[in-house]
């Protein structure tokens, strides 16, 4: 058990839980906005894989870093508008998204790279690895910081600035309004149909840094459907937090933490497949145990 | 106040929709085909006689038994508005029940036969059953715990077959081969569970159109507070439709291992996606049975044809998942219409 | 020329339906101007056109001698005119302040300027001797406060001119009494209020100038001081009276609904408090009150939509605490609703499937669970035709109807399953005059054929007519018995504004 328990674990949930992270605060703000981001999945997947195409075709990763966020934003679009000007039913709109972007990743994966399945090269550069002096001279609990990557110290950033922007800005006040009472809000003078367009498409960015975190963070590789959920989970983080960021966060790390726990498991002995698993039985348990217990008789 | 619009109007307005999602479908794969330096002309005909030639039509229909199959999944729930995403799982599940009942029961072959489609869809609606549970009891959502279910009820198999209940000697994650008189036979080269696809979708289709159930499914789906005011329980429906959902989904997985693999294979049966396609197919026919089960069946030529395709061009055959992405993405897009927000 | 807004011949077509046929308005800089008419009468139309939410099919409106064209509710806006809705544009979970600056807040660098905005809400509430807290959750006031909030933002955003449309339906009377002082004062200080109602005793005690419209045209224009309650009814109406109600006698028999010390919500803010009532068979039972003292939480508690949390609910002599609505409905309930649209019908459907609802179940309309179309397109044509329900046929999807057909169509379905009791929620809300005697005829009927209706309406006039006796509701408890003979709407009002009596 005190095995278990390591620094090392601490440090892998962190890693772990920077997509997820990413995904729920752009999942927060269209949730907040007024359009229910089911897409996280499929966005994500996308930026995974163009983070891998770009970086490996310019062997530098935050050039595949800033293309996975663009990428990402152009396949946002899909739900930005669809929900909007053309009135489509956003639930089926982002079941489309995560059927096309799996679809669209193996089709490109064959066709640019000439593999399915899994393509890992090389030429695929690793999101470097931030040394922090003052957290390395903590010993082995403030290793726990230190070495992550760029990206991760940048989601931690990014959870208190969209904090700010959410709660404390003009935007952010349209952005709660317009998803609560969207009449109110055009009565007002505010173009909702442009603030939720704008909102998803600019939190897009945000699932394609996860995703180029997924791809290039921790590994450098794309493998069909390699985000197995991971934008799901994001999605329960948001409702569990109720459209709160830092809620979402703490969220995050906790199946962040039991995705390092399954790992670290393994090494004692439990079988791989059940230890894949774990986040998904605790994201399930997570619901149950907060869900908002019906009071009305059938 | 409408006023009623003529025939014509009406006609054009019920097409229109189908017009431009053919139409866009067309442009979009025409463009994808021609960035990807093949020529559209000869993919797109290579994809058309791969799925409707007769010496491919036992193709076509062989990847229809499950996708049509798993159409019903979605579709009999969608048409009250539940969006069941667990077929995976529950295919799954029923997989797995079905191989080990053909395996491990003591019993005559045909018997066996019919115990384990009866475990695969006893497995198969007990899981979906857990989602609806969770949903009617504790609140969960059943568009995210039916999903999620999914992931270790694949995990769970995957580990029995490569562990206590594998084919330790293949070296693989697979169960043992099933006893040769446990396996459905093969119908013109057609795995022998179209008959009971086709039976389920008889059955599908009659309880739509005909029984109260159906009737008060549909009610459901147009408007859940008016279902309730008139004394339908919801609760129990959903219960009821993610059950047989269930069932259905646990049929097509045994009907894959008692017909086609002859053994539970680890992945074999999600990587083909139909459980995706199935439900592509039925939003499309927004749950109605008959329309639903008939997109099942083009996007099933559409996958077949995919093969044809990436052999006589160079089109990886994932292009024809694009492409049903693509029309219900359109599909569920308003065009001209400016009335109201999303419904 | 003081007038400082003129509406000139406006027209408003949709279609065959003309909402406004050449009204001319002119209203006064400091003035309280009412707009009285029936629902229906045109005058909401007329304000929409006002604050730029349609545009007219014909005619012109000044503003401040020039004229002007409003694409949007924005240029009304910035022209300095601004409008408090009856159903309030807020936002809930926002507090007052956020809900005041909101699209046009103070910044400080790009961060919301919260000091800034919170001054001067609070103000231009002292201003205006609107108290209200700026840090409020607005979801969590009162309605009386919510419509403060709407007043604010119009004030915050400078306006000159406000319109209110129909600011009193949703008061309770102290409310009332505090919205009226609170015009004269904004009236007093320079504003122009365009005052929409068709409450006579509003108009007389706060406006300074009436014009009255019906079916879209201006029928009227007075000056308060000089007319009286009679000219305008005359004017609103073409008529003297309502009609009359003729209520056969009958005799009370066994009570079929029972309510005994109900509580609904939590013990130290119930919705409903130790609520105890009976309705028996052959009498109509009336509940009167403001809107949001417990009316819809006893809907809610008789039809199952929410858990009795004390007391005994009792459906013809079986106790109905834990049972399903399908289950009570099986008791002998039958229910129509205020929600006709969302709730009462489903409009993408054929008449005949909403009318077989509810019967669809047992036979002719079905047989061992297989429905029989045939037999349930017979049972709606008999039905349209004995409800005189004006549709095409039993195919016809009932979103097509107009509310007063598509009531009739409820009223058809809900009162032939015969059921001993009768829930009845606002029968003639937003419905046409023909269908309302119809529909008050029907609603005797029942009474004279034994039923127990229990009747929900904010219809004073109404409840008079139709009940034999009449309950108040006031902060979920029954604070008053009356007998509808032997009352009126006077003495109503009194109790529903928590008045107390000997």
């Amino acid at each position: 058990m005190i095995d278990l328990i390591s620094p090392f674990l601490i440090y892998s949930a962190i890693q772990a839980a920077t997509p997820l992270l990413l995904a729920a605060m752009a999942g927060v703000f269209c949730s907040r906005v007024g359009v229910f981001n089911m897409a996280l999945e499929g966005q994500m997947l996308v930026g995974a894989f163009v983070a891998v195409a770009a970086g490996y075709f310019t062997h530098n990763a935050y050039a595949g870093i800033a293309a996975a966020m663009v990428g990402t934003m152009v396949f946002s679009v899909i739900l930005a508008a669809g929900s909007t000007w053309f009135r489509g039913n956003p639930v089926v709109l982002c079941i489309g998204m995560n059927l096309l972007a799996s679809g669209m990743t193996a089709y490109f994966l064959r066709l640019v790279f000439g593999v399915s399945g899994t393509f890992t090269n090389p030429a695929i550069p690793l999101i470097p690895r931030l040394s922090l002096p003052g957290l390395a001279a903590l010993g082995p609990w403030g290793a726990v910081l230190n070495n992550q990557t760029a990206v991760t110290y940048v989601s931690w950033l990014i959870v208190v600035l969209c904090t700010i922007l959410l709660f404390r800005t003009p935007i952010g006040l349209r952005i709660r309004g317009a998803g609560e009472n969207p009449e109110a809000a055009v009565a007002l003078g505010v173009d909702v149909d442009k603030l939720q367009f704008a909102t998803v498409v600019v939190s897009g960015a945000l699932v394609g840094l996860g995703g180029a975190q997924l791809s290039l963070g921790a590994v450098t590789l794309f493998s069909e459907d390699m985000t197995a959920g991971r934008g799901w989970i994001a999605l329960v983080a948001i409702m569990l937090a109720r459209d709160n960021p830092v809620g979402a966060a703490l969220a995050c790390l906790l199946f962040g933490l039991t995705d390092a726990l399954g790992l670290r498991l393994q090494s004692f002995g439990l079988p791989n497949q059940i230890a894949t698993i774990l986040p998904y039985v605790i994201t399930l348990v997570a619901l149950v145990a907060f869900a908002k217990r019906k009071r009305q008789l059938a | 106040m409408t006023m009623a619009t003529g025939r014509p109007a009406q006609i054009w307005i019920s097409l229109r929709r189908p017009a431009i999602t053919g139409a866009v479908g067309i442009v979009v794969a025409v463009l994808v085909l021609a960035l990807s330096g093949v020529d559209p002309l000869r993919a797109l005909s290579a994809l058309v006689y791969g799925s409707l030639a007769p010496a491919n039509i036992a193709d076509t229909l062989n990847w229809a038994v499950p996708l049509v199959g798993m159409t019903l999944v979605a579709a009999v729930p969608l048409r009250a508005g539940i969006i069941n995403l667990g077929g995976d799982g529950q295919m799954v599940v029923g997989a797995l029940a079905a191989a080990l009942t053909a395996i491990y029961l003591p019993v005559p072959g045909p018997l066996a036969l019919v115990l384990a489609l009866l475990a695969g869809a006893m497995a198969g609606s007990m899981l979906a059953l857990l989602a609806a549970w969770g949903e009617t009891r504790f609140g969960v959502p059943l568009l995210i715990s039916s999903l999620l279910l999914g992931y270790p009820a694949a995990g769970v198999a995957s580990y029995l077959v490569s562990g206590p209940l594998g084919d330790l000697g293949s070296g693989l994650a697979q169960t043992a081969q099933l006893p040769l008189d446990a396996r459905l036979p093969l119908l013109a080269g057609v795995n022998g569970g179209v008959v009971l696809i086709v039976l389920l979708c008889v059955l599908v289709i009659f309880i739509d159109r005909r029984t109260v159930f159906g009737l008060e499914t549909q009610v459901r789906g147009e408007n859940r507070l008016f279902a309730s005011y008139v004394g339908i329980n919801a609760p129990l429906q959903t219960l009821r439709l993610m059950g047989f959902a269930g069932a259905i989904a646990g049929s097509v997985g045994a009907i894959l291992v008692l017909g086609a693999f002859y053994r539970f294979i680890d992945g074999a049966l999600l990587s083909p996606g139909y459980t995706w396609s199935g439900l592509m197919a039925a939003l499309v026919g927004r749950g109605e049975p008959i329309a639903s089960v008939l997109a099942g069946f083009f996007f099933a030529a559409l996958q077949t044809g995919g093969f044809a395709m990436q052999r006589e061009t160079s089109v990886p055959r994932v292009f024809t998942t694009m492409m049903q992405a693509v029309i219900v993405l359109v599909l569920t897009l308003r065009f001209g219409g400016r009335s109201g927000r999303h419904d | 020329m003081d007038n400082i807004l003129e509406v000139e011949n406006i027209e408003k077509r949709y279609g065959d339906l003309v909402a406004n046929r050449d009204v001319n308005l002119a209203v006064r800089q400091g003035e309280i101007h009412a707009v009285m008419g029936e629902n229906g009468a045109g005058k909401s139309t007329l304000m929409a056109i006002l604050f730029g939410m349609i545009r007219p099919s014909a005619g012109t409106v000044r503003l401040r001698g020039k004229p002007v064209q409003f694409a949007s509710t924005l240029d009304a806006i910035s022209a300095r005119i601004g409008m408090v809705h009856q159903a309030f544009k807020l936002f809930p979970s926002l507090t007052v302040w956020e809900n005041i600056v909101f699209g046009a807040e103070p910044v400080r660098g790009a961060l919301l300027d919260r000091k800034a905005a919170r001054e001067r809400v609070a103000a231009l509430a002292r201003t205006h001797h609107l108290d209200v807290d700026p840090d409020a959750v607005v979801g969590k006031l009162p309605i009386g406060m919510q419509q403060r909030v709407e007043i604010l933002k119009a004030l915050y955003r400078d306006a000159e001119i406000l319109i209110l449309d129909e600011p009193t339906a949703v008061l309770a009377p102290a409310e009332r009494d505090g919205l009226l002082k609170i015009m004269r004062e904004l009236a007093a200080s320079g504003k122009t209020l365009l005052f929409v109602t068709h409450k006579l005793n509003e108009v007389m005690a706060v406006s300074d100038r009436v014009t009255v419209m019906r079916r879209g045209e201006v029928t009227d224009r007075m000056v308060t001081a000089d007319t009286t309650a009679a000219a305008i009814i005359r004017a609103m109406t073409g008529r003297e009276v309502s009609h009359e109600v003729v209520k056969p006698a009958t005799a009370r028999g066994r009570p079929l609904l029972e309510i005994d010390r109900l509580m609904v919500g939590n013990a130290a803010k119930p919705a409903l408090d130790a609520v105890s009532f009976a309705v028996h068979a052959g009498e109509i039972v009336g509940i009167a009150g403001v809107a949001g003292n417990g009316q819809a939480e006893l809907v809610d508690a008789v039809t199952g939509r929410r858990v009795i949390d004390g007391g005994t609910l009792t459906i013809a002599g079986t106790r109905a605490n834990d049972l399903s609505l399908r289950e009570r409905r099986g008791l002998g309930m039958a229910i129509v609703p205020e929600d006709r649209h969302d709730v009462g019908s489903v409009a993408g459907m054929p008449a005949y499937v909403n009318m077989s609802m509810g019967k669809h179940r047992a036979p002719p309309l079905s047989r061992r669970g297989l429905i029989d179309r045939a037999a349930m397109r017979r049972h709606a044509e008999t039905l349209i035709q004995r409800f005189g329900v004006a549709i095409q046929g039993p195919d016809t999807r009932v979103g097509t109807l107009s509310g007063g057909n598509l009531q009739k169509l409820i009223v058809a379905r809900e009162f032939d399953h015969q059921a001993p009791v009768l829930l009845v929620e606002q029968p003639t809300r937003g419905v046409d005059v023909g269908a309302i005697e119809y529909i008050h005829r029907v609603l005797v009927d029942e009474r004279s054929a034994g039923r127990a209706v229990l009747l929900i309406s904010s219809e004073l006039p109404e409840l008079l007519a139709l009940c034999d006796r009449i309950l108040v509701l006031y902060e979920g408890r029954i604070v008053r018995e009356l007998a509808a003979s032997q009352t009126d709407e006077k003495e109503i009002g009194f109790y529903m504004a928590g008045g107390k009596g000997a």
